[in-house]
């Protein structure tokens, strides 16, 4: 037998490994442009002030937070 | 062996599971990579080239260079506020 030839389900389990991490980069991508957005507003500089750095870690944070609300508020309505 | 070399093994037609899955990884960083350089140009084509003239200045282009390298560190700062930072 040849070992070194992926079964369907070792094929499987990768792609969902692989789905799972491009999941992931998708979030931290929209996340990055939407917080860009709201946190950096004017010329960007040689570095973040903290007030920049802060409200890019907010801003994420609190979007995940508002997800939360917005999907528990779908599943509450009949 | 690398990911693009036949498998040394045989004369298997088949790519060995490593070699699939390297070059699965590969393609799929590549397409990542582009689809980020792409979000880059967008942000700071608005942010620094406010009005195109007949070449890049000086302060235009010194703004794309910082421009990227705060886009790449918010990136950094919004995934760990998302996953927390490695130990």
């Amino acid at each position: 037998m040849d070992n070194s030839s992926m079964n369907s389900q070792e094929l499987e389990r990768f792609l969902d490994q692989e789905k799972q991490k491009a999941m992931l980069n998708e979030v931290v991508s929209k996340l990055t442009s939407v917080c860009w957005d709201k946190c950096i507003t004017g010329s960007p500089g040689s570095k973040f002030s903290s007030s920049e750095s802060t409200c890019l870690s907010n801003c994420a944070k609190r979007y995940v937070d508002m997800t939360r609300i917005i999907v528990s508020r779908f599943q509450s309505m009949g | 062996m690398d990911a693009f070399s036949s498998p040394s093994s045989g004369s298997s037609s088949q790519p060995s599971a490593e070699a699939f899955m390297d070059q699965f990884k590969v393609q799929l960083a590549q397409a990542h990579a582009e689809e980020f350089l792409e979000t880059i140009r967008g942000k700071c084509f608005d942010k620094c080239i406010t009005k195109p003239g007949t070449s890049l200045s000086g302060s235009e282009s010194s703004c794309i260079s910082r421009c990227v390298d705060r886009y790449i560190e918010a990136t950094g700062i919004v995934s760990r506020a998302l996953f927390g930072s490695p130990r």
